[in-house]
């Protein structure tokens, strides 16, 4: 309020006089109390002086606004008037709150009209069923997501049980307790295998985070470091046999699937499947962690040196040993390549590749190769890569894994070679000596091969020993059945080889390692001929020898069985024969001898063993048998004699003898 | 959970005294969670009703949306808790982990021994295959003629 208003206020209320009666006393007012003496003063408040001014100001701004009509005035006077009104109240509200003595006697509210009360009743309703509506929806998109929640939660812990069922499943709390951020992992590492240094690059492979993505679908996370597989090469040649990965065509595919995902519903054929592939990205981590842990140990078993092997490079992930003198192998960890892009990848092995196919490793060089060379050929297919691949991780899981999880045996090392075949404590030693055997029989099965070739009556069996460094093959020789003899024959078998005709004369070859044990029956020996016991001649005898005298052992040992033969069937027609090495002699009238000499040549090529008919009339020394080429009258060329053919000269022989001696 | 009868000290009474606790805490917040529920629902049941003199329009939206997501809350936490007990049954369900790897062994040795069955018999018939093949080839026509030749 601007200050107009006055306020008269008693300047000395207390002890005021107020009558002096005649005797002189003073009468004094009654004490005011503080309440009424408020109440008086409220009472003395004098608005009129106000009312006076509005009523002036109000009277001018109708004179000044009388003359422009605007429409809006009147309102705006009755606004500005309840303001004022407003304010006054406002005033005297605050006055009566400042004030404990006023208090407000009572007030009325003005009675609603029936129409109003049930307007105002339908408006809050309406509100409130909105509200209610609103809630409704609410509650059905929290009750959606729960649902969602509910599914996502049911399809991720049914994939991760079925997971646990054949992985280590571990549960990892981040540094924030709450339920939601758990991760889970799963470990593919053996914790028997704790005793083995574990290269960086294996125990970075074998933790596998489960990734839980908002589908609710169990995914693996798949390794971010390349899985190398263990490959075994031999320079020169480059295995075309390389595994395939399935991470890979899941890398590659899981882009087009993350488009896909969120399309479609999942079914539980969808949920199968990805379970499926979950074990097969495991299971391929934990074959690469199985041959990244066998390449360490044999790393590891470089260190013990074993006889004939060298080590001759050694990188991080490769290792390049020589066998003996001539052969070499390398390990290499490689990465898989994609069918068709064998180009890019092994730059490895590429770079230790020795003369032969120098530039790129397509397989049409390496065709070209084994077209030039069959022999090679036969060596490499003989020792395929891809076996011996599996042949050493079977070797070390069975030794040293296995054994290891028993842990029976405090010194797995020592005791690894199950096979107690041959020199090499350690695995890797074994291992090269199979190379090397291997290597080394199909050497002399080639030489078999080729004696078989050469002398048509002898056939070549295989006996496969199911040991890795034994191999053993059998050259049988089987003579015509004679028709003189077939009446009584007596079926021969093995038991009886002495006795009675026998069909079948078997020289045996062992290969042991790197030793050919050549063993046969009625084989001719020296000694046997020095001594001029012929029974001695037919018991088996067993002797090694290398790869360079084999064929001409072997060829021997074969004449020597044919001979026996020859010389058994000229006893049975009852002719006068005695054996030497490698010859027979038919004794003729007058001292005379006819000798039948065979002759071994592993070189020829129309057959390895030729005949010889010798003729001595008793004048001749025995040295000059070999010799002397000119005496021609004496010695006549039989040729490559069948056996038939043989017998039936014999035959021819035995009536030449018999048309002599009449 | 009742305690293990004659378990008094060591290890297993410790842990079945976490395992009981554990158990308590989990009862109380499922207890916790559905009258929380509950009573949030009844309240706003309360809430719903359409008062006489129409005042506290306002507050009672409020009122009301802050029951309804304390209700979903719950719900969710309850939820929560299903999952809690799904991890607890797959990672400490140690008798059936257990009886899966005794199962999973019996599987894999049965395996193991018919695999080195095949093994053997693909073996026996390699060298059965190979020995008739060899005969074969000894008395078959061309080593015949290649003899005679």
């Amino acid at each position: 309020m601007e200050g107009t208003m006055k306020i008269d206020l008693d300047k000395l209320p207390i002890k005021r006089l107020e009558a002096i009666d005649e005797a002189g006393n003073e009468q004094f007012p009654p004490d005011i109390g503080y309440e009424e003496k408020r109440l008086n003063m409220i009472r003395r408040i004098d608005f009129s002086s106000v009312v006076e001014k509005d009523s002036k100001k109000q009277k001018n701004s109708k004179e000044v606004a009388g003359p422009q009509v605007w429409p809006w005035q009147s309102l705006v006077e009755n606004l500005q008037l309840a303001q004022q009104e407003l304010s006054i109240i406002l005033d005297l509200i605050n006055t009566v709150e400042a004030n404990d003595a006023v208090t407000v006697a009572g007030m009325q509210r003005p009675k609603q009209l029936p129409h109003e009360a049930l307007s105002d009743i339908a408006v809050s309703a309406a509100t409130k069923l909105q509200r209610l509506r609103h809630l409704g929806r609410y509650f059905k998109q929290s009750s959606k997501a729960l649902e969602r929640q509910v599914s996502r939660e049911v399809r991720f812990y049914g994939s991760l049980i079925r997971l646990q069922q054949n992985w280590k499943v571990k549960r990892l709390r981040l540094g924030l307790t709450s339920p939601s951020s758990e991760n889970f992992t799963i470990d593919l590492l053996d914790n028997s295998m704790t005793d083995f240094i574990l290269s960086t690059w294996s125990s970075a492979l074998s933790t596998v985070r489960i990734d839980h993505d908002p589908a609710g679908n169990l995914t693996v996370e798949l390794p971010s470091k390349l899985l190398r597989s263990l490959y075994i090469e031999f320079p020169g040649f480059h295995s075309s046999n390389k595994q395939k990965s399935f991470i890979k065509k899941k890398i590659q595919v899981s882009d087009d699937h993350s488009r896909d995902d969120k399309s479609k519903a999942f079914t539980a054929d969808d949920i199968n499947n990805r379970v499926k592939d979950s074990h097969l990205v495991l299971r391929e981590i934990q074959r690469s962690i199985f041959q990244e842990q066998v390449f360490d140990l044999v790393y590891h078993d470089t260190f013990n040196p074993s006889r004939g092997v060298n080590v001759v490079a050694m990188r991080e992930d490769s290792l390049h040993l020589s066998i003996g003198q001539e052969t070499s192998v390398s390990l290499c960890l490689l990465p898989p390549i994609e069918e068709g892009s064998i180009e890019k990848t092994d730059s490895a092995c590429q770079a230790q590749k020795q003369d032969g196919i120098s530039s790129s490793n397509s397989l049409g060089l390496v065709t070209v190769e084994e077209k030039q060379d069959p022999y090679k050929k036969n060596y490499f297919n003989f020792c395929d890569p891809v076996c011996l691949e599996i042949y050493l991780q079977y070797l070390f899981h069975k030794n040293v894994f296995l054994k290891a999880k028993d842990k029976s045996l405090s010194n797995v090392r020592l005791q690894a070679v199950s096979q107690p075949a041959g020199s090499g404590n350690s695995l890797l030693g074994h291992f090269c000596m199979t190379i090397a055997h291997r290597i080394f029989s199909q050497k002399v099965l080639s030489v078999l091969e080729r004696l078989v070739e050469g002398v048509p009556y002898l056939h070549l069996l295989s006996h496969p020993t199911w040991h890795s460094r034994i191999s053993s093959w059998s050259v049988s020789l089987k003579v015509p059945h004679s028709i003189l003899h077939s009446s009584r024959r007596i079926k021969p078998t093995e038991g009886c080889i002495k006795c009675g005709v026998r069909s079948q004369f078997h020289t045996k070859i062992v290969v042991n390692d790197d030793q050919i044990i050549v063993s046969g029956e009625c084989a001719a020996s020296i000694v046997g001929s020095l001594r001029g016991n012929c029974l001695e001649a037919c018991s088996i005898n067993s002797y090694g020898c290398n790869l360079v005298d084999l064929p001409m052992v072997i060829l021997q040992q074969v004449a020597g069985q044919v001979i026996h033969w020859i010389y058994e069937e000229a006893m049975v027609v009852g002719m006068k024969v005695s054996r030497d090495f490698l010859c027979l002699y038919f004794e003729l009238d007058h001292g005379e001898t006819l000798g039948l000499v065979a002759n071994v040549d592993a070189e020829d090529i129309e057959g390895c063993i030729s005949w010889w008919l010798v003729f001595d009339d008793g004048s001749m020394e025995e040295g000059k048998l070999a010799g002397e080429d000119g005496d021609c009258k004496n010695r006549r060329f039989l040729g490559h004699l069948s056996l038939e053919a043989l017998h039936s000269t014999l035959m021819d022989l035995v009536s030449l003898c018999s048309a002599g001696s009449h | 959970m009742s305690k293990p009868p004659g378990a008094g000290s060591g290890p297993t009474a410790a842990a079945a005294a976490v395992a009981a606790q554990k158990q308590k805490t989990l009862l109380q917040r499922v207890d916790n969670d559905i009258s929380n529920i509950v009573d949030n629902f009844s309240l706003l049941v309360n809430v719903a009703r359409v008062n006489d003199p129409p005042v506290r329009n306002a507050q009672e939206a409020f009122q009301m949306e802050m029951r309804a997501a304390r209700m979903v809350q719950a719900a969710d936490s309850l939820l929560k808790l299903v999952s809690e007990l799904k991890q607890t049954a797959i990672f400490s369900g140690f008798a059936s982990l257990n009886e899966n790897v005794d199962r999973h062994i019996a599987e894999f040795n049965q395996l193991e021994e018919n695999t080195d069955r095949l093994l053997e018999r693909i073996g026996e018939q390699a060298a059965g295959s190979l020995k008739e093949l060899e005969t074969h080839y000894y008395s078959s026509i061309e080593r015949m003629s290649h003899q005679e030749g």
